[in-house]
């Protein structure tokens, strides 16, 4: 029943979408909204739902409230691989001017460095426990990378940088239908991919001990949702930019939400509530009535950022958090 | 006398331990045991010996480093995970942090092994779960969530889990490490219940001797150099329990079954009365350092009785009068009465 409700919510957010497109211009309408607003409002359903479903899969293997793509340096991983190939070796090609077989270059790189990453803190995660160390050793390791990708940007040419510079603002406005097609196809290959993980997910849940007796092939699970989560969080990254903080906060508003710990419930439950969200930032960013555009990285943060305070002062007071 | 009919588990020259890099690090010399069907085994030995990790070598969460472990005659390498999980369930010492995870659901996650690629709830395992919570009584507990249990519901929760599970056997680690005497004494029921009515082979570990000798059909017994298995009194008898402890000051009384400490011999002690008072005013004196004598000696204690309600004790030279045992022991150790 809260799942039909929230099915009707998002499809009326899409409805005001359309609305505040149609009082906000009035030549051209149809091309508006079909060449630019459209792919806009589908870009933000997919981006939303691709980085809120890798959130949750990493909060629930990596056992940790405070995992996602941005904050443990996989959406940076991702913006490596990006920069290799806009500052590195397609030479006076930028972004927007991919097409075809560059633009699944550009994924590619995309989800190998977001692999890297993961990987990373998989392996480091499988050792430490504590879910702070953890926390830590993402940043640091976001860091090391953006100096990397600095140093790439000193050595680079202007208009190379100038479209890098624009990328990491993080746009859903920018893609090319050629683009949007490979997000989407990726992005589904993704979720379906997901919606196979639910079981072992809830397995998951109680540690991989536990796991392990009731049945579950840990290491084969954790490359299913390796591979997920690498997808999900390199695609997006790769033609949005970094999108920071709907990863790690929409899994706690759905589990707020849906009041459940099962997978079967919170996976669909995320999807939604992920769309839901991006398409209300994206509303925010619009500013509806004004000519001015904010970036979409600025929404996200002041939505995401009160979620993943709220959690941290409830980790201290309740045990557990997931 | 060979019983295999209802041999459910048998370890033959187990080798436990870790591996770190190249190096094997046996902690034990090589193990052999048996587990029948509907046994409750206590598994015991001092901290650190290897118990928690002989458990989890049994549920394959460790790699044996040598010799074989048969389920129902059958190697464990043989089993997959899946099929293992159908034989055996686990309970650890980890405590279980999820929140917004109801008891149902935890319970349910006992059905993983018997659930479709997605983990559907059929109708079946709906009763099956139902049925666990019941045997647990759990009932009323049912759609609260985990974070919410005190530590005992918690455990029946996860106990409930593995019913769910639907395993021959339940290996526990230390089940009733953090809980008060009431939890103590109700999940120890429970897993008497289990053993005998549901016929579950349940292995649990343990750190209270006193519970295991007194509720256990069998106990393994961790020592340094060997897993020494019986039923309790076996190993009372063959003073087995003696080897627990390396240091001289705890003794095991192989009359009463209870550990006491060895105190300084004060002397001997002659308790004269009937019933449970003459046996308790007995183990009182025998905490102060006294041996009781079997025959009438000086000097001596009268145990209240139906003409007086006071403790009586006689020495060479005096005649006291005390009103409850504590007074008569503060007294005792207080004037270090010698013998004479």
């Amino acid at each position: 029943m809260i799942l039909d409700i929230f099915l009707g919510s998002v499809s009326i957010k899409a409805s005001e979408v359309i609305k505040v497109f149609f009082s906000g211009t009035h030549s051209n309408l149809e091309t508006i909204i079909l060449k630019f607003r459209l792919p806009k409002a589908i870009t933000a359903l997919t981006v939303g739902v691709a980085l809120s479903l890798s959130g949750l899969q990493m909060q629930t293997v990596l056992r940790n409230p405070m995992a996602g793509p941005d904050v443990l340096g996989i959406s940076s991983g991702a913006s490596l691989g990006v920069a290799f190939v806009i500052l590195g070796f397609s030479r006076n090609i930028s972004p927007d001017s991919l097409n075809g077989l560059g633009n699944w270059i550009l994924v590619a790189a995309s989800w190998v460095g977001a692999g890297a990453v993961m990987l990373l803190i998989m392996i480091i995660s499988s050792k430490v426990k504590d879910i702070m160390t953890i926390l830590i050793l993402g940043i640091m390791l976001s860091g090391g990378i953006s100096a990397i990708v600095t140093i790439m940007q000193y050595f680079s040419n202007e208009t190379m940088l100038k479209a890098y510079v624009i990328w990491t603002m993080g746009s859903l406005g920018n893609l090319t239908a050629s683009q949007l097609n490979v997000l989407l196809v990726s992005v589904s290959a993704g979720v379906i991919l997901s919606l196979f993980s639910s079981k072992i997910l809830n397995a998951l849940l109680l540690g991989e001990n536990y796991a392990s007796s009731i049945g579950l092939n840990v290491r084969f699970s954790r490359v299913v949702i390796f591979v997920c989560t690498s997808i999900l969080a390199g695609s997006v990254t790769a033609f949005c930019g970094p999108i920071g903080f709907i990863g790690i906060a929409v899994p706690h508003i759905a589990r707020i939400l849906f009041k459940t710990s099962d997978h079967k419930v919170l996976i669909p439950g995320t999807i939604l509530t992920g769309g839901a969200v991006m398409l209300l930032c994206d509303i925010i960013s619009q500013l509806p009535g004004s000519e001015s555009v904010l970036p979409v990285n600025a929404v996200t943060s002041l939505i995401g950022i009160p979620v993943v305070i709220w959690v941290i002062l409830r980790n201290r007071k309740y045990t557990g958090s997931f | 006398m060979k019983m295999n009919l209802t041999e459910i588990l048998s370890l033959d020259a187990l080798k436990i331990g870790f591996v770190s890099g190249k190096k094997e690090n046996t902690l034990l010399p090589p193990l052999y045991a048996r587990a029948g069907r509907g046994e409750l085994i206590a598994v015991i030995g001092r901290n650190g010996i290897g118990k928690s990790t002989l458990l989890r070598t049994l549920i394959g969460l460790q790699r044996p480093l040598g010799g074989e472990i048969f389920y129902n005659g059958k190697n464990i390498k043989d089993y997959s995970r899946m099929d293992l999980a159908q034989i055996v369930g686990y309970i650890s010492t980890e405590i279980v942090r999820v929140s917004n995870m109801s008891v149902y659901d935890l319970v349910a996650l006992g059905r993983f092994p018997h659930t479709n690629w997605i983990g559907k709830i059929e109708m079946k395992d709906h009763e099956v779960i139902m049925d666990a919570i019941e045997k647990t009584s759990m009932g009323s507990f049912c759609r609260k969530y985990v974070s919410e249990l005190s530590d005992g519901e918690r455990q029946k929760a996860m106990i409930a889990r593995i019913l769910a599970q639907d395993t021959d056997i339940m290996i526990m680690d230390e089940p009733t490490a953090f809980l008060d005497i009431a939890g103590k004494y109700e999940i120890l029921h429970l897993m008497h219940m289990l053993s005998s009515k549901s016929s579950k082979t349940i292995i649990f570990s343990t750190h209270d001797l006193q519970m295991a000798i007194n509720q256990s059909d069998k106990i393994w017994l961790i020592l340094d150099n060997e897993l020494v298995e019986g039923a309790p009194e076996d190993l009372i008898i063959a003073g087995a329990f003696d080897h627990l402890f390396d240091t001289s000051s705890v003794r095991f009384n192989s009359e009463e079954g209870t550990f006491s400490f060895r105190t300084e011999e004060k002397g001997i002690m002659y308790v004269d009365g009937e019933g449970y008072r003459k046996r308790w005013t007995e183990k009182a004196i025998n905490r102060a350092g006294f041996t009781i004598s079997k025959e009438k000696t000086l000097p001596f204690i009268i145990t209240p009785s139906e003409t007086n309600n006071y403790w009586q004790l006689t020495t060479a030279g005096t005649v006291l009068q005390f009103g409850s045992v504590y007074e008569l022991i503060t007294y005792l150790n207080r004037e270090m009465i010698r013998p004479i």
